[in-house]
C-alpha cells in the first residue's frame, strides 16, 4: 500500500524543494551577515524576532502533537507526520540559538553591570537576571524540549512498523508530563528572552500569551503544508474539506485566544496605570508604534476572525491557505511589536534585516522540515485514532478514485 | 386534486431511520415536494432527502450580534461622553478599552436571543395544534418511530395513488391524516 | 478521547430508542418518587429557609450583621459569589465546548450540568444583590433614563459584572430550555395525567419532530454553543477583572483572566462529580453515566487543576520579580501571615491532593473520586477566600491593616445558598428529564443511517 512508503518515495519532488530552500536560506543568511558587521544590535534584534517566530512554529508543533496524543480527534491524524517533522527541526533550532547567547550583551540591558549597580530594581532581580543563570536556564529549556522531541519521534517511528498499542500508551504518558514541562519552560523562556528586554516591566500573562502565539504559528504553517500535500498524490484523495474545516476552527480558536490574552493584559495594565507597568505601553502607543498596534488588531484578529467565521473559507484549500499565510505574517508583526520598540523607543524603525532574516531563517527551517518529512511514511497508520479518522475516507478513495472531494 | 378538503395528507410509519431516509428519497424522486419527515432525533441526511433548503438562521444571528455590538458600544459611548460625562481616575471620557466587556456581553446576548427566537419563528412555534397529532400513533414520533407525511397540498397528491405509493416503501403502517 | 483498549463505553450496550426513552422519562413520569427524594428535599428546603431568615435579618439590620469591615470590604459575600459562578461554568463548558469538540460523552451529563449552571448562577446572584444593602434598588445598576439624570459608570468592572452575569443567566436559560424542547414533547406524549399533558404540552410548544424543524433546531443549538463558549470565558474573565483592574497587590495581575477561567472549570467539574456520583447510584443510571464519564471528568479536573497551580506559581514568581515591595509582601503574608492556615489548606486541596488523579487506579475508583471532588470544592472556595481576604487585610499602610472573621450570619447565608441550590436540583430531578433523551437516542448504534441501503 502506497501509504506505508516514506514520503520521499511517495512525493519525489520533495528532495528538490529541500535543496533549493536550504540554498536560498543560506544565501539569505550570508547576505544578512553584512548587517551583523554594519549594525550588530539591529542584526541581533531582527534575528531574535526571526528566531522566536520559527522556534515558535517548532515548539507549537511539539505542543499540538502532545495535545493530540492526549485528546485524539480526526484533526490531528493527518497532520501528525508534519508535526513530527517540524519537531525534528529542533536540534537545528538549538544550534541557531547560539547567536542570541553570544549577542545577549547587546540585547539585554540587565547584562550591563554598571547599569544594574545604579538601579535598585535591577539589583533585586540580579539573582534571576544574570548571565550565567540565563545560560543555564536556556540549556535546561533546550534539554527538556529536545528530550521530548527525541522520545516522541522515536516511539512514533517504532509504531510505524509495530502495531503494538504500548507505543501509543507510552507516547500518551510522555505527552502528559511533556505538556507540563513545555508550559513551565516556555513561560520562563519567554520571560528570559522577550520580557526581560525591558527588565523593569513584568506581566504574569506573558508566558500564556507566547504559548498561544506559538500554537497559532504552528497551525498556520501546518495548514499551508497540508494544503500543499493535498494537491498531489498520495494524500490528494485522503485530505478532505473536513480536515481543513477542523484545522480552520482550531486556528479561529487560537486567534480568539490571542486577542483575549492580549486584550486582558492591556485592559488590566491600562486600568491600573501603574508607572512600572504602563511604561511598556507608553512608548508603543504614544509614538508611531501605535500604527503597528492597530495593524495587529486588524490583521491578527479582526480580519482573520471574520474570514474564518465563514464555512466555505475554511473548507476550501485555496482560501484557507491564504488566511494561514496571512496569519503567519501577522505572527511576525506581533513579535516585531514585542521586540522592536525596546530598541527604538521614539518611533517605528523597520530595517531590511527585519525582512531578510525571518525569510532566510524560514527557508532554512522549511528545508530542514522537508528533509525530516521525507524519511517517514506520510500517515501514522498504526495510530489508535487512525481508522476512526481516516479509515472510511481511504476505503472510499480506493473505490471511487475520482470522487473523493 | 381529487381529494376531499378534510384530508391533510398521508402518513407512513417506519421502524428505523434508514427506512425513513430511503422512503423520503424515493418520494422526492417520485416528484413529491410538499412533504415532511418526523423523527425522534435529528437525522442529518433527512433534511436533504426531502429536498429542504438550508436555513437562514446564521444570517439572522449575525445581524443580531452586530446590532448588539453596535448598540452596546453606542450606549456606553453616549452615556459616558454625552449624557453623563464625569472624570473617573483621569481616564478619557471615551474609555474604549473599558467599554469592550459590556459591548461583548451585549453582542452575545442579542445574538443568542436572535438564535432562539429566530429558530422558533422560522419553525412556526409555538403551534399548539397540528393535523399530524390527530393520528394516535404519531405520539411515538417522540419515542422510537419514524414518519413520512405527504401533504394534500402537493400538486401530485392523490389520496389513493399516494397511499399506494407509500405502501410500496415498506412502511409499518399508512394512515390518512384528517385536517 | 483515544479509543485505547479497556475504555468503557459512553452508554451500556443493549439499549434501544424505546428503552432509553422509557428509562429516563420514567424517572419523571412513572416511577414512584423514592423516599430518599423526600428526605433530601426536606433537608435542602430547611436550609433554604435558613437562607430566607438570614436575608430577612440582613435587610432589617443592614450589612453590619456580616463580618465585613474596613479594610476588608469584601469577604464571604464575594467569595461565595465567585465560587458559585465558577461552579456554574462547568455546565456551560460541558454543553457548549464539548459539543463543538464533538465529544459524545457529554450527552448524558449535559442536561443536568446545565441545570446546575442555572441554579449556581441563581445562588451567586444573591450575594452581590444583597451586598448592595438595598436590594430593592438593584435596578439602579442598569442603564435606563431616569429622573436623577445619572448613568452607570461603565469604566467600573462592577457594572461589567451586571452585564456579564445577567447575560450569562439569560443565555444559560435559553440553552437549557432549547435543549429541553424535544424531551418535553416526549413527556407530553407519554404522560398519563391530564395535568402532565397540558403542562409539558405547553412547554413543548407543539414540537413534532419535523425534519425541517430539526435542521433549524440543530443550527440554533450549534450557534448557541458557539456563542456560549466565549461567553463562559468572558463571564469569569469579568469576575477576575473585578479584582485585577484595581491596583490592590495580590489582585492586580495580568494572569487573572485565564487563571480564573481555569479555576472555574476546575470547581465546576468537581461539583458535577460531587452530584453525579450519588445521583447515578440512587437512580441506577450507571448505564448512561458510565465510568468513562467519571474518568473524563477526572482528567479535566487534573488539567484545570494544573493550570490553576501554574497561576499560583507565576503569580508568586512575578510578585518577587516585580521588585515591588507591596507585591512581594503578598505571597509572604499568605504563606506566613495570620491566614496561613487557609493558604496551606488551599494548596493541599487544590494542588497537592488532586495530583492523585494522575493514577489510573484513582480515576477508576468512584468513592475516591467523590472524596477528591469534595476536596476540590473546598479548595476552590478557600482560593477565593485567600485571594480576597489576604489581599485586603494588609495592603499598603500597616496602620490601616485589619482582620476579618466570619459571623454566624456569614455562615448561615453561605450554607443557606447550598440549601437553595440543592432544593432546586431536587425539584429538577423530579420534574424534568435529567438526561437529554433525544441526544441519547442519537448516540445509539441503531441511530446511524446506513447509506448503502438507500
Amino acid at each position: 500500500m502506497v501509504l506505508t512508503n516514506t514520503a520521499d518515495v511517495a512525493i519525489p519532488e520533495l528532495a528538490g524543494y529541500q535543496r533549493r530552500l536550504l540554498i536560498a536560506g543560506a544565501a539569505g543568511m550570508i547576505v544578512s551577515l553584512a548587517g551583523l558587521f554594519m549594525e550588530p544590535t539591529q542584526f541581533l534584534q531582527s534575528y531574535l524576532m526571526a528566531y522566536m517566530l520559527w522556534l515558535g512554529v517548532t515548539l507549537g508543533c511539539l505542543a499540538l502533537g502532545m495535545v493530540h496524543q492526549l485528546s485524539g480527534g480526526g484533526w490531528g491524524v493527518v497532520i501528525r507526520r508534519p508535526i513530527g517533522a517540524a519537531t525534528r527541526v529542533l536540534p537545528v533550532m538549538t544550534m541557531l540559538f547560539l547567536p542570541i547567547a553570544f549577542g545577549m550583551f547587546r540585547l539585554y540591558s540587565w547584562t550591563n553591570l554598571d547599569l544594574v549597580a545604579h538601579d535598585e530594581a535591577l539589583q533585586h532581580k540580579h539573582l534571576y537576571l544574570n548571565t550565567p543563570f540565563f545560560l543555564v536556564r536556556a540549556a535546561i529549556y533546550f534539554l527538556v524540549w529536545n528530550t521530548l522531541t527525541y522520545f516522541l519521534n522515536a516511539w512514533s517511528l517504532e509504531q510505524d512498523t509495530n502495531p503494538d498499542p504500548q507505543f501509543a500508551r507510552r507516547m500518551q504518558k510522555l505527552s502528559a508530563v511533556g505538556l507540563l514541562g513545555y508550559g513551565l519552560t516556555i513561560t520562563f523562556a519567554s520571560f528570559d528572552w522577550l520580557m526581560s528586554l525591558e527588565p523593569h516591566w513584568f506581566s504574569t500573562i506573558y508566558g500564556v500569551l507566547i504559548m498561544g502565539g506559538q500554537g497559532l504559528s504552528a497551525l498556520a504553517v501546518l495548514i499551508v503544508v497540508l494544503v500543499w500535500l493535498s494537491r498531489r498524490p498520495p494524500l490528494d484523495r485522503i485530505i478532505v474539506a473536513a480536515h481543513f474545516h477542523d484545522l480552520g476552527n482550531l486556528m479561529l480558536a487560537f486567534i480568539m485566544l490571542w486577542a483575549y490574552f492580549s486584550f486582558s493584559q492591556y485592559l488590566i495594565i491600562w486600568s491600573g496605570n501603574l508607572p512600572a507597568e504602563i511604561a511598556w505601553y507608553l512608548h508603543r502607543l504614544q509614538t508611531g508604534w501605535r500604527a503597528v498596534g492597530i495593524t495587529l488588531i486588524l490583521f491578527h484578529f479582526v480580519v482573520p476572525f471574520l474570514l474564518l467565521l465563514s464555512r466555505t473559507m475554511k473548507r476550501e484549500a485555496r482560501t484557507i491557505v491564504i488566511v494561514a499565510g496571512g496569519i503567519l505574517v501577522a505572527r511576525l508583526v506581533d513579535l516585531f511589536w514585542l521586540i522592536a520598540p525596546e530598541f527604538h523607543q521614539t518611533g517605528v524603525s523597520v530595517s531590511w534585516l527585519d525582512v531578510v532574516l525571518p525569510v532566510s531563517l524560514g527557508a532554512i527551517w522549511l528545508g530542514c522540515f522537508i528533509w525530516q518529512l521525507r524519511g517517514r511514511a506520510i500517515l501514522p497508520v498504526h495510530d489508535p485514532g487512525f481508522d476512526e479518522a481516516l479509515g472510511r475516507i481511504i476505503e472510499k478513495a480506493k473505490e471511487r478514485p475520482a470522487a473523493a472531494h | 386534486m381529487a381529494t376531499s378538503p378534510a384530508v391533510y395528507g398521508v402518513l407512513a410509519e417506519f421502524e428505523d431511520p434508514t427506512s425513513l431516509v430511503s422512503a423520503a428519497h424515493q418520494a422526492h424522486e417520485a416528484g413529491y415536494r410538499r412533504m415532511d419527515a418526523y423523527s425522534p432525533f435529528p437525522i442529518e441526511e433527512l433534511h436533504e432527502a426531502i429536498g429542504a433548503h438550508h436555513t437562514r438562521l446564521p444570517l439572522i444571528v449575525l445581524i443580531g450580534g452586530l446590532c448588539g455590538c453596535i448598540g452596546g458600544f453606542a450606549l456606553q459611548y453616549w452615556a459616558s461622553t454625552i449624557a453623563y460625562p464625569i472624570n473617573v481616575a483621569g481616564k478619557p471620557l471615551n474609555s474604549w478599552p473599558a467599554f469592550i466587556p459590556v459591548t461583548f456581553e451585549c453582542t452575545i446576548l442579542v445574538a443568542a436571543l436572535s438564535a432562539v427566537l429566530g429558530m422558533l419563528a422560522l419553525n412556526g412555534l409555538p403551534m399548539p395544534y397540528h393535523p399530524v397529532f390527530n393520528v394516535p400513533r404519531f405520539a411515538l414520533a417522540s419515542r422510537n418511530r419514524f414518519f413520512l407525511c405527504i401533504e394534500a397540498k402537493d400538486p401530485q397528491f392523490d389520496l389513493e395513488s399516494t397511499r399506494r405509493f407509500l405502501e410500496t416503501l415498506n412502511p409499518r403502517e399508512v394512515t390518512t391524516v384528517a385536517d | 478521547m483515544a479509543n485505547s483498549q479497556g475504555t468503557p463505553p459512553v452508554i451500556a450496550p443493549g439499549h434501544t430508542f424505546g428503552t432509553v426513552t422509557d428509562k429516563i422519562s420514567a424517572i419523571v413520569l412513572a416511577r414512584k418518587t423514592p423516599i430518599g427524594w423526600y428526605a433530601g428535599f426536606a433537608a435542602a428546603f430547611a436550609l433554604t429557609l435558613l437562607l430566607l431568615v438570614s436575608l430577612t435579618y440582613l435587610v432589617l439590620k443592614g450589612i453590619g450583621i456580616w463580618g465585613n469591615n474596613e479594610p476588608i470590604g469584601w469577604a464571604f459575600d464575594i467569595t461565595n459569589f465567585v465560587w458559585w459562578i465558577g461552579i456554574g461554568h462547568a455546565g456551560t463548558l460541558i454543553s457548549a465546548i464539548l459539543l463543538l469538540l464533538r465529544q459524545t460523552w457529554r450527552t448524558s451529563i449535559n442536561r443536568f450540568a446545565e441545570a446546575m449552571t442555572l441554579f449556581a448562577v441563581s445562588c451567586a446572584g444573591i450575594f452581590p444583590l444583597f451586598h448592595t444593602g438595598r436590594p430593592w434598588l438593584a435596578y439602579w445598576l442598569l442603564p435606563y433614563p431616569n429622573t436623577m439624570n445619572v448613568w452607570p459608570q461603565f469604566r467600573s468592572p462592577l457594572v461589567w459584572d451586571v452585564f456579564a452575569v445577567s447575560t450569562y443567566a439569560t443565555v444559560s436559560l435559553l440553552f437549557w430550555f432549547v435543549g429541553l424542547i424535544p424531551d418535553l414533547a416526549t413527556l407530553r406524549d407519554r404522560s398519563q395525567s391530564k395535568a402532565g399533558r397540558i403542562i409539558y404540552g405547553m412547554l413543548a410548544m407543539g414540537w413534532r419532530g419535523s425534519s425541517r424543524h430539526w435542521h433549524r433546531y440543530e443550527t440554533a443549538y450549534l450557534l448557541l454553543a458557539g456563542l456560549a463558549t466565549p461567553l463562559v470565558v468572558s463571564v469569569h474573565t469579568v469576575v477576575s477583572f473585578d479584582f485585577a483592574v484595581s491596583i490592590m497587590p495580590g489582585w492586580h495581575t495580568t494572569i487573572f483572566p485565564p487563571y480564573f477561567v481555569a479555576g472555574a472549570i476546575y470547581s465546576g467539574f468537581a461539583m458535577v462529580l460531587t452530584l453525579a456520583i450519588p445521583i447515578r447510584a440512587v437512580y441506577q443510571l450507571e448505564d448512561f453515566i458510565t465510568m468513562r464519564h467519571l474518568q473524563n471528568m477526572a482528567k479535566v479536573m487534573l488539567v484545570t487543576g494544573l493550570i490553576v497551580a501554574y497561576g499560583y506559581m507565576t503569580e508568586a514568581f512575578i510578585a518577587w520579580y516585580s521588585a515591588d515591595k507591596y507585591e512581594g509582601f503578598v505571597p509572604l503574608n499568605r504563606l506566613t501571615g495570620p491566614y496561613a492556615l487557609a493558604y496551606w489548606s488551599l494548596i493541599l486541596c487544590n494542588v497537592a491532593i488532586p495530583q492523585l488523579l494522575w493514577l489510573k487506579r484513582v480515576r477508576t475508583s468512584v468513592p475516591v473520586l467523590f472524596v477528591i471532588s469534595l476536596i476540590v470544592n473546598v479548595g476552590m472556595w478557600l482560593e477565593r477566600f485567600v485571594i480576597i481576604v489576604t489581599s485586603l487585610h494588609r495592603d499598603f499602610l500597616p496602620s490601616s491593616w485589619g482582620m476579618y472573621s466570619a459571623t454566624f450570619w456569614d455562615w448561615s447565608t453561605y450554607i443557606g445558598t447550598i440549601g437553595l441550590f440543592l432544593a432546586l436540583l431536587f425539584l429538577f430531578l423530579r420534574f424534568l428529564p435529567m438526561i437529554s433523551i433525544f441526544e441519547m437516542r442519537t448516540i445509539l448504534p441503531e441511530a446511524r443511517v446506513d447509506e448503502e441501503a438507500i
